[in-house]
């Protein structure tokens, strides 16, 4: 997206953006030994984030830049259908609803860091615990390359090529990679609230300029593309509709499981903190994809007929003319795009601490030194956090020719913990065994459908195909395999409702 | 205190969650149903949009009335140091 507008003015917001960025991680860090010699202290802020920050870090978390960049083209291209945007991402407090109010409270009971104490705790299976760990760091470090790719180009594009593409990822993740070793979660939830204010107001500004140009009237928006493109405003065929029940499900099981949206709600400083959070975070999807995709559909009458490459540019070229109306739009687009980086930098913060916790956690603390200090376990996951990020920067400047497609996988992998995750929470005969299976299957179905490219059979997602059998098989093995008198009575104390062990 | 509540204990809470999506996604229209235009929505994503904001006003709703486990004993800890 290349922006004519900003230039030399874009590198002046995009320094003040990151230099408030390290002044909120320095000051989050400032006087607060507990944070670098304790694993709650570091990755969950010592499990006491309030309402504000919990709020925005959630927020900042699950609407990343591309919610923006990436959502409003596909309206474009899908037409009113892409309406579906507003209801997958409410869905997710429908699944959080599921399994949050319970893991709450065994989490705050156990002490628990990662998602993955959780599995090792319900099921004592290192099988599980494994495969587990793998399928959610895979699924993490895909969502962290694209954030990485997403930051150059969207840096790029607003600075008109002023800094190219390679020094903005690099200078952008060395700010990220500073203020998330100084101040740990805390850091990453106080710059959530910077970051998540400026995209809410950028989008409304944004909308308001495009309602604007076209004369503010979406009715003749609508009846000129009924004229030009029928398809885009008529009733969606079954299979589309079949496709929007399928993402309900990918989403939003997907959605909810990720590490670190788990363990946010492990960082929750109360039960009441954490019900306020998620109700206020129920009524967001409108006002962020559903804006994004009012002005996806603005564009159609802006820029007609665009093929899929061009209107990937759709965002870059509505804000040129937005900029252009007078200067107060054209400041606040600055601000915006600005406030697009800063979007992606948070999302990618929070996945890489999560990342790194469970690097410390799950791999290094479990299997690899138990003994050692907390000390040096938080030391151990900063230091490969900053290795898996070199890494994924090399990986994404030399895309491998072939097998790409294994770095796209992500929801389609993590969702396979699902089934292990919320049927542990109430079912006392779940056993080990069939869980791991269940798991292996579900990974391995939606991994090869997406592999060989068959992504969605009648609109359902390899993901979802791999998740139904996943849920068969866990369901059948532990009816026909049960668990003794023993272990069910050890699962009903460890799902109990007390709050204290 | 009040009772413990916890939404995975309600079947109500389910079924309505699944008929509001069944409503959303706008699998039971014809072909017709486009027009009229509302507000600048065709009469199906019109209304699909409506029951999107139920679901949200729904979902909202239930975190903060349907919800309540460790709360009242959490917020009388707080109250007791608070007042120490």
């Amino acid at each position: 997206m290349n922006l004519a507008f900003s230039g030399m003015d874009g590198v002046i917001i995009l320094v003040f953006y990151a230099l408030v960025m390290l002044l909120i991680g320095y000051l989050s860090g400032r006087g607060d030994k507990k944070i670098h010699h304790s694993m709650s202290g570091y990755f969950l802020a010592g499990k006491n984030l309030g309402f504000i920050a919990l709020f925005f870090t959630l927020y900042a978390t699950q609407y990343s830049g591309n919610t923006i960049v990436g959502y409003a083209p596909t309206a474009y291209r899908s037409g009113f259908s892409w309406i579906q945007s507003v209801s997958f991402m409410t869905i997710i407090i429908g699944v959080y609803l599921l399994f949050a109010p319970r893991l709450y409270v065994i989490s705050k009971r156990n002490k628990f860091i990662t998602p993955t104490d959780w599995l090792k705790y319900r099921f004592n299976s290192k099988a599980v615990t494994l495969l587990g760990v793998f399928l959610m760091l895979w699924g993490l470090g895909n969502y962290l390359l694209e954030q990485l790719v997403a930051i150059g180009q969207a840096v790029a594009g607003m600075t008109g090529g002023t800094i190219p593409y390679q020094v903005a990822v690099i200078a952008f993740i060395l700010v990220m990679l500073a203020y998330e070793w100084m101040g740990g979660m805390k850091a990453v939830a106080f710059t959530d609230v910077m970051q998540g204010l400026v995209l809410m107001v950028g989008i409304l500004v944004f909308l308001g300029g495009a309602l604007y140009l076209v004369g503010g009237n979406l009715t003749n928006v609508t009846t000129f593309i009924m004229d030009s493109e029928p398809a885009k405003v008529g009733v969606p065929a079954m299979e589309t509709s079949i496709n929007w029940f399928s993402i309900l499900i990918l989403v939003g099981c997907g959605a909810a499981i990720y590490p670190h949206a788990v363990q946010r709600i492990y960082s929750a400083e109360s039960e009441k903190t954490l019900k306020k959070s998620f109700a206020r975070m129920a009524w967001m999807p409108p006002v962020t994809t559903g804006l994004v995709f009012v002005i996806g559909i603005i564009g159609i009458s802006m820029f007609p007929g665009l093929n899929e490459a061009n209107s990937e540019q759709l965002v870059g070229m509505m804000a040129n003319e937005i900029a252009s109306i007078n200067s107060f739009y054209y400041w606040v687009m600055i601000l915006f795009f600005g406030g697009i980086v800063a979007a992606i930098v948070s999302t990618a913060d929070s996945v890489l601490l999560s990342f790194s916790s469970m690097i410390s956690n799950d791999i290094y603390g479990n299997f690899i030194n138990p003994k050692a200090s907390e000390y040096r376990k938080v030391l151990v996951g900063k230091i490969v956090g900053v290795i898996a990020v070199i890494l994924l920067i090399w990986i994404a400047w030399n895309p491998p020719g072939t097998l790409y497609q294994i770095f796209v996988l992500k929801f389609e992998l993590l969702v396979q913990v699902f089934p292990a995750f919320i049927l542990g929470l109430y079912w006392k005969k779940l056993s080990a065994k069939p869980v791991f299976w269940g798991m292996l299957l579900g990974a391995v179905i939606a991994g090869v459908m997406t592999l060989t490219g068959l992504k969605t059979i009648y609109g359902i997602h390899g993901g979802v195909i791999g998740l139904l059998v996943n849920f068969g098989v866990v369901v059948i093995g532990s009816v026909l395999m049960p668990v003794s008198a023993k272990q069910e009575g050890q699962a009903d104390e460890m799902t109990s409702l007390k709050i204290e062990a | 205190m009040e009772k413990m509540k916890e939404p995975i204990k309600k079947k109500w809470i389910w079924i309505g969650l699944v008929l509001i999506v069944l409503a959303i996604v706008p699998w039971y229209h014809s072909v017709k149903a486009v027009e009229p235009i509302i507000l600048g929505f065709p009469f199906w994503a019109f209304l699909s949009g409506i029951f999107s904001l139920v679901l949200c006003g729904y979902l909202s709703w239930l975190c903060t009335h349907e919800w309540n486990i460790v709360e009242d004993i959490e917020e009388a800890e707080k109250r007791k140091v608070d007042e120490q």
